[in-house]
């Protein structure tokens, strides 16, 4: 049973196996009852109205409003597309592999209404690399649908097409970045794109292109069944709707929990993930995956987990991914951790990414070496700032934000390890057995 | 085309600027005299890539600030490029571009005339705060024998693989790897093989692209630059020599828009290696090498040819425009001969060239930017004419024209062509006839399928190759009419010349009937062959050959050493001692374009001024001067005695060229057409005729017809392209016609109709100009997988080719464009030319496998 | 005299005679599309990228899964193996092979016959990733199995975690890193008890001593 204050609305029955199936996605949840009825009796408004109503916000990590983004696409017969991103590369969020290993139909069905919605003819999944056995599961459920004549010529009689492909990257992180995601599936290497034009006037093959993240997507079936006002009875006022959240790091039960979007973040850590391990205690938190600016526990802990709290606490919810640390590990080392991951990932088109990164991380090994000074956090600081607003995308200001918030939150912690460093005692303290405190899978 | 563009008006600290709608911030502050700092951005790379961020600006009402390479003008714009968020900005950004450079500025070749040193003194932070180590890799190393990279001075700003591919369109150059360590580079770590490749150093923002000819030879305080013209082909590119002690160390572009955009090849960039070759004829020889004062070689060459009067003949390449007149003067005037061409096979009457030459017909070189669709008929621009190959390129990927290759030879640009047509060699005439009835009369022939193309475009420009010889050129009058490029605004044809100013020079008068400024002429000469078979018969007795190498670069080599050997009395005028050279009793040196002073007539009309830049070697004399005295011994005085009385007379004795100056020449040059001389051209005022492309009394196939009197099309060629799926565009964007009725007869001994073409590396270019000589081509014989099945032969297999009493010997090459039942062999090869198979008619050639050599 | 006399005289890094780089150069023949003829493509190869171009209204856009089939068939994207994708491709082979060294899990070196990827990014770190990292690495000396650390693979609910020949395992202890190797090389199926793909909705398991209280802050 899953706990009271999970609310399961994207995981119906999301523990039972056979809901990856059509079969099981009909008789579990009703499914694919909602792209017939919109295939079959709804206007491309009407689908629409529902979504901006809905106030549904993008779920992978910029927050914007679902329908308004839909409704930016031009009318008119120019061939549009359609982007599901499923690239999930951001260190800390595994939300949309789960809901592609569980549920994909809940997916296909979609990515075929906001196709509609949007007037997209070719619909593609950029699914990252990595996630092969969830891009099996896909490729089987798009068959599947395909022979059911839920995708393809003349959908369900109607005289609507729409093809949908899945498409396998190759390990980036950057390819999750609309616009990279876009050169990659045309091809190219996934270099992120000037911006404007955006890409719902321009984008895949230069025609106007709606891009959404799979768990944006995997709320539109039930939006446009169940209706704006449904919806709204989850969440906020700002932030409707629920969430599958991702926690993991120092907790003793990480993973995927669907909740009511404002839930306190004190229950998300505390009862959902179980707290931290045994004689731990929390001592910060990245709230919106590696790229939000940390928090410390006691300024996280009291704040309803939703897209305004977040910002208003100087962060932000991003892909809804909360990684915990704990009282054994070293900031300096984290920071480093992830000015590594964002250095490793960037593309290398701008320079202030692409030297920004690489110098940061070479500052903050010689931190964790002992070989800097105070002097040296100023500079890191100074270079964050330098970075911020200068790149062509935001990789760059995604590892700043971390890094100058761990630098100003923790600089006291900083010093110290440089100090000890530099006596070479090594602050960072291993976890010794880690999978002992974890359930095991059964 | 466009419409035309709304003047906008913005503030940009403080100023008021008034830009062009579209344009972007860059270039409107520009104009404004605002400099804003920039690396990666470049116009003529195509869209900005807004990558490198040095050109970051504040614009009133946007948060963020905006790459200003990239941001087009809106009226009302109020733009700050010095505040202290842009001035943090761009310290920012060149302390990051240092943060991995090597800062190895004394031992670099750009050293002094670097953008980056210069936006780093200007914009820049003035310390460094890097303390850590820098990336490496290793350097320098060779990108090809051409170009050295040194991977840790590039800063990414993605310039070199954007013009590998979106100018040069050869995708070799490309980055690899990703983030800090990305790199340039190339497939497999091959050479990178292009030839426009030199133009990846012109545009290195750093010195991580520097020219193996030119590292470590000079500083930028050691040398003068001087523009000059570029006279290695018909585009005549305008170009910077950088010049030290009076030698050419460097050959750099000197961006002209009306004639190569900004690019040149690496013919024009390394040839100048040439000029200092051993076999470089650098004073005045007589017969066996001897050499001679000028005195004495003009008194000499004076006495053998009035010996000759009335029985010399010239014939004339690389020469200028003024140097053109005083030949024709020497002959005409001297000695009362009109025996004269300055094309290599003869060519069409005085009254094709001057319907050709009227303005209405003619396309300008930017023409082809905003032409609808562009017909490429009989050249292969790569070949003969290497920058209009960028252009049509361009022209297709930036603005959507259609493109239509009609040739005999697949070529460089049929991947990119919307429909392609292929003719057997030797029936240029009979398809150009073809398609100027299936465009205007829409009659249904092999031509159909490309003229659909044609007739639905708007705006067509023909870039036609003199190749296809004297009756189709004349055909090619009444495929003009048909396309109504006369009457169409923008649309017109555009001539690829064999020679390098074979405008300039047929209006110069070195033309067997007419004379300077086209003047028709009562008396007719002889045009090229006719001097050639005149020659053999004895009707001629001496000859003068300027800047032409009959031995090596025109048909059918072993007559012209026949009448070479005929001939009582040679005259030449050349660079390098070749074997034509060697035929002469006497051999007076050439200069090369670096050298000489002169005008020169682009194939659009443009007069270009080439300029001198280096000091001539040895006892080289001016052209002008050499040929004025000879005349004045000759007994005819021109009243030449520098240059500019020389383009004086020029500009006299061509009535359309009468109000062109030097000044108004310039250093981009005038189209004579644009002046208010223009309608002195003969026969100007007369609307250009139309040509009824119907008609049946059109100029016959007479002198290409095939004397074995064989079908009029070779079989297999008439087709239109060859295999499904040959061309490099997408097959649906392709239209294709199956091969015809071409099944080869059974038995039919192994014989292929064999066409020529010119490579754009064979010759002394590869010859003798060490650096390029790892390009020197040799010869191939290119034919279809069909033929090769057939002939059992596979790439690479040696073979000999057999025509009458020639051969020579190729390596077999099979390429899936070829058409069946033809095959092409290169000119001008050293030792396996094709112009010893030929013989002025169509040949087919007898095709054997040699016997494996063990090594 | 050579052209390029005085080329490199003053550094002593550059090749400064011209022949011994002429004789380094393969081919003066520009690297351009190959000729299928040339390239000798097997012939299931050349079916399956033709059938990826087919899905995508623009060819070029089957370049990833076409570099994808190329590594499956040879291990890695040999450059033979690039000319023969790029010959049915109609592109260049360095465009190629620019797109696959962009991306991670694309190989333009030839890598063993199995892959693991070790996750060591932030929240495997936290629970012993560079641990495990290591233990794959001892575990696989001397084997061809390619064992590289990697960035989040995105199962940071299993950490610390790796990804074996492309499927998830976790939460994994350094000492079953020799285990998952030896079933690796010999056939076996692998940890099948620490495969992500049978574990439950972390909201499904029950974890003792998970007290949940809300109260240790
Ligand atoms: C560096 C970078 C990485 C990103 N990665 C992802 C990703 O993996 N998945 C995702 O859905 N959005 C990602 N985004 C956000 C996308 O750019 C885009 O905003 C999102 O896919 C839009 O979908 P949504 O409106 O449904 O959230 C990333 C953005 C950046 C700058
Ligand atoms: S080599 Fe030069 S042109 Fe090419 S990316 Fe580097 S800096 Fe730019
Ligand atoms: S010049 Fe504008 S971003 Fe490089």
């Amino acid at each position: 049973m899953p706990h009271q204050l999970e609310t399961r609305v994207l995981l119906e029955g999301a523990e039972d196996p056979r809901l990856a199936t059509l079969q099981g996605y009909k008789d579990i949840v009703g499914g694919y009852a909602t792209l017939e009825r919109a295939y079959k009796e709804m206007e491309q408004d009407e689908v629409l109205k529902a979504l901006e109503d809905s106030g549904l916000r993008g779920r992978g990590g910029a927050g914007f409003s679902m329908g308004k983004k839909a409704s930016f696409l031009p009318r008119g017969d120019m061939p549009k597309y359609l982007c599901c991103n499923a690239d999930e590369s951001e260190p800390g969020a595994f939300k949309d592999r789960e809901l592609m290993q569980r549920n994909p139909h809940q997916l296909v069905e979609g990515i075929a209404i906001a196709a509609l919605a949007s007037g997209a003819g070719h619909a593609f999944i950029f699914i990252r690399g990595e996630y092969d056995s969830q891009a099996d599961v896909l490729d089987a459920a798009v068959a599947e649908a395909y022979g059911a004549g839920y995708l393809g010529k003349d959908i369900l009689g109607t005289g609507r097409d729409l093809e949908l492909v899945v498409h396998r990257g190759a390990g980036a992180y950057i390819c999750g970045e609309e616009t990279a995601l876009l050169d990659a599936l045309e091809g190219k290497r996934g270099n992120p794109r000037l911006k404007p034009p955006f890409p719902a006037v321009q984008g895949l093959y230069g025609g106007p292109t709606l891009i959404n993240n799979v768990e944006t997507l995997s709320n539109v079936p039930r939006i446009v069944a169940k209706g704006a006002e449904w919806f709204r009875q989850y969440g906020t006022e700002q932030s409707p709707g629920t969430k599958v959240v991702s926690i993991s790091g120092g907790v003793r039960r990480p993973g995927n929990y669907e909740i009511s979007l404002g839930l306190p973040t004190r229950d998300l850590i505390y009862d959902l993930a179980g707290g931290p391990l045994p004689g731990r205690r929390v001592k910060a938190i990245y709230p919106g995956g590696s790229s939000s600016p940390v928090l410390t526990a006691a300024e996280a802990m009291d704040l309803p987990y939703s897209f305004e709290a977040m910002a208003g606490a100087g962060s932000m919810l991003g892909s809804g991914s909360v990684i915990v640390a704990d009282d054994t590990v070293s900031i300096p080392h984290m920071a480093l951790r992830t000015a590594r991951f964002y250095h490793h990932e960037s593309c290398g088109k701008c320079a202030p990414c692409r030297e920004g990164t690489n110098w940061t991380v070479k500052m903050l090994e010689r931190v964790v070496r002992g070989e800097a000074t105070p002097m040296d956090l100023d500079i890191i600081s100074s270079v964050q700032e330098n970075i911020m607003g200068n790149c062509l995308c935001v990789l760059g200001d995604s590892m700043a934000m971390p890094v100058s918030a761990m630098v100003r939150k923790f600089r006291g912690e900083f010093e110290q390890v440089m100090a000890e460093a530099a006596e070479g005692i090594d602050p960072h303290v291993v976890v010794d057995a880690p999978a002992e405190t974890l359930g095991a899978a059964t | 085309m466009s419409p035309e563009k709304r003047e906008v008006t913005l503030t940009i600290d403080g100023r008021e600027v008034t830009a062009t709608e579209g344009e972007m911030l860059h270039d409107a502050a520009r104009e404004g005299d605002v400099e804003i700092p920039v690396f990666c951005y470049e116009p003529k790379l195509g869209a900005p890539v807004g990558a490198c961020r040095m050109c970051l600006v504040e614009i009133e009402g946007i948060p963020k600030l905006q790459t200003s390479c990239s941001t087009p003008v809106r009226d009302g714009m109020v733009v700050h490029t010095r505040t202290e968020q842009v001035k943090t900005a761009q310290n920012a950004v060149i302390e990051f571009l240092l943060v991995n450079h090597p800062l190895d500025c004394p031992v670099c070749d750009k050293g002094g005339e670097c953008p980056l040193q210069d936006n780093t003194m200007g914009w820049g932070p003035g310390k460094s705060r890097v303390i850590d180590e820098k990336r490496h890799f290793e350097k320098p190393i060779e990108l090809s024998p051409l170009v050295a990279i040194d991977r840790e001075r590039c800063i990414l700003c993605y310039r070199c693989v954007r013009f590998s591919q979106e100018v040069s369109e050869d995708s070799q150059l490309q980055l690899l790897d990703r983030g800090d360590r990305t790199y340039v580079g190339t497939f497999d770590d091959r050479p990178y093989v292009s030839p426009f490749q030199g133009n990846i150093t012109d545009i290195c923002p750093v010195g991580a692209l520097t020219n193996y000819t030119y590292r470590f030879r000079a500083r930028p305080w050691d040398i003068e630059q001087a523009g000059s013209v570029c006279t290695l082909c018909p585009s005549q590119c305008n170009v910077s020599f950088t010049v030290r002690d009076e030698k050419v160390k460097r050959v750099i572009t000197r961006d002209n828009e009306d004639v190569d955009d900004g690019w040149i090849c690496d013919k024009g960039r390394y040839g100048f290696e040439m000029f200092n070759a051993a076999e470089r004829v650098t004073e005045p020889r007589t017969k066996g090498g001897g050499k001679v004062s000028y005195e004495d070689a003009i008194a000499k060459a004076a006495s053998g040819l009035k010996a000759r009067l009335g029985k010399v003949a010239a014939i004339v390449g690389d020469a200028s425009n003024e140097e053109g007149f005083l030949i024709q003067e020497i002959l005409r005037q001297g000695l009362h001969s009109s025996s004269i061409d300055s094309r290599p096979a003869g060519g069409p009457g005085i009254d094709t060239i001057l319907e050709l030459a009227n303005p209405a017909r003619q396309a300008k070189v930017a023409d082809i930017d905003d032409a609808d669709a562009i017909l490429v008929l009989g050249t292969d621009p790569m070949g003969s004419s290497p920058i209009l190959d960028l252009r049509i390129r361009k022209a297709i990927r930036r603005n959507g024209a259609r493109l239509v290759v009609a040739t005999e030879r697949p070529t460089a640009l049929d991947g990119g062509a919307e429909a392609i047509a292929r003719y057997a060699p030797g029936q240029a005439s009979y398809f150009v006839g073809a398609l100027a009835a299936a465009v205007g009369g829409g009659v249904e022939n092999i031509a159909t399928p490309v003229a659909e193309t044609l007739r639905e475009a708007g705006k067509v420009v023909v870039v036609w190759g003199e190749r296809i010889g004297a009756s189709a050129t004349n055909e090619l009058l009444g495929l003009a009419d048909a396309l109504n490029v006369s009457t169409t605004e923008g649309a017109g044809l555009l001539e690829i010349p064999e020679t390098a100013n074979a405008r300039g020079l047929r209006e110069a008068g070195v033309l067997p009937d007419a004379g300077p400024g086209l003047g028709a002429l009562a008396l007719q000469g002889r045009g090229t062959e006719e001097i050639r078979q005149a020659l053999i018969d004895g009707d001629l007795d001496g000859v003068i050959l300027v800047g032409v190498d009959p031995l090596r670069d025109f048909g059918d080599t072993a007559a012209w050493t026949k009448a070479l050997d005929a001939a009582s009395f040679v005259v030449a005028f050349s660079t390098f001692a070749t074997a034509t050279a060697g035929k002469a009793d006497v051999l007076f040196p050439l200069e090369t374009h670096a050298e000489k002073d002169g005008t020169v007539t682009h194939p659009d009309g443009r007069l270009q001024r080439v300029r001198p830049a280096a000091g001539r070697p040895g006892d080289i004399r001016p052209g002008w001067q050499t040929l004025a005295n000879l005349s004045l011994a000759l007994g005819h005085d021109t009243g030449v005695t520098s240059q500019p009385t020389a383009f004086a007379a020029l500009t006299n004795a061509v009535p359309f060229y009468a109000s062109i100056t030097d000044e108004a020449i310039g250093g981009r040059g005038i189209r004579w057409q644009d002046t208010a001389s223009a309608s002195s051209l003969p026969g100007f005022e007369r609307q250009p005729e139309q040509h009824d492309p119907t008609a049946s009394d059109r100029p016959g196939l007479k002198d290409e017809a095939d004397p074995s009197g064989g079908e009029i099309h070779a079989p297999g060629a008439d087709a239109t392209a060859s295999a499904p799926d040959a061309g490099a565009g997408s097959p649906d964007t392709q239209r294709e016609r199956a091969s015809g009725e071409s099944v080869p007869v059974a038995g039919a001994p192994a014989t292929l109709a064999l066409g020529t073409y010119r490579d754009i590396w064979s010759g002394p270019i590869t010859e003798l100009n060490p650096p390029l000589k790892f390009l020197k081509p040799t010869q191939h014989l290119e034919l279809s997988p069909a033929d090769a099945h057939r002939l059992g032969l596979a790439s690479g297999d040696k073979v000999r080719v057999t025509q009458g009493d020639h051969s020579l010997e190729a390596t077999a090459l099979i390429k899936e464009r070829t058409p069946e039942g033809v095959c092409f062999l290169a000119e001008a090869i050293t030792g396996a030319n094709a112009n010893g198979l030929l013989n002025g008619h169509q040949v087919r050639v007898q095709i054997e496998k040699l016997a494996e050599v063990t090594a | 005299m050579s052209p390029v006399d005085g080329a490199g005289a003053s550094n002593p890094n550059l090749p400064v005679d011209r022949s011994v780089t002429e004789g380094r150069t393969p081919s003066t023949d520009p690297q351009q599309i190959p000729e299928l003829q040339e390239v000798d493509c097997p012939p299931e190869l050349r079916e399956r990228i033709e059938m990826l171009m087919a899905r995508y209204p623009e060819k070029n856009s089957a370049s990833i899964p076409a570099l994808w089939a190329v590594q499956e068939r040879y291990g890695w994207c040999t450059p033979e193996g690039i000319r023969q994708a790029a010959a049915v491709m109609r592109v260049t082979p360095a465009y190629l092979e620019s797109v696959a060294s962009f991306y991670d899990l694309l190989h333009t070196t030839r890598v063993g016959e199995h892959r693991i990827e070790v996750c060591t990014n932030i929240s495997c770190w936290m629970r012993g990733g560079d641990e495990l990292l290591d233990a794959f690495r001892a575990a696989a000396a001397g084997e061809d199995v390619f064992v590289t650390g990697f960035e989040c693979l995105g199962a940071c609910d299993i950490a610390p975690m790796a990804a074996i020949d492309q499927r998830y395992f976790g939460p994994l202890l350094p000492g079953e890193a020799q285990t998952a190797i030896d079933q690796l090389l010999s056939g076996d199926a692998v940890l099948p008890e620490k495969s992500l793909e049978k574990r439950p909705l972390a909201g499904d398991v029950q974890v003792p001593g998970a007290s949940g209280d809300g109260s240790a802050a």
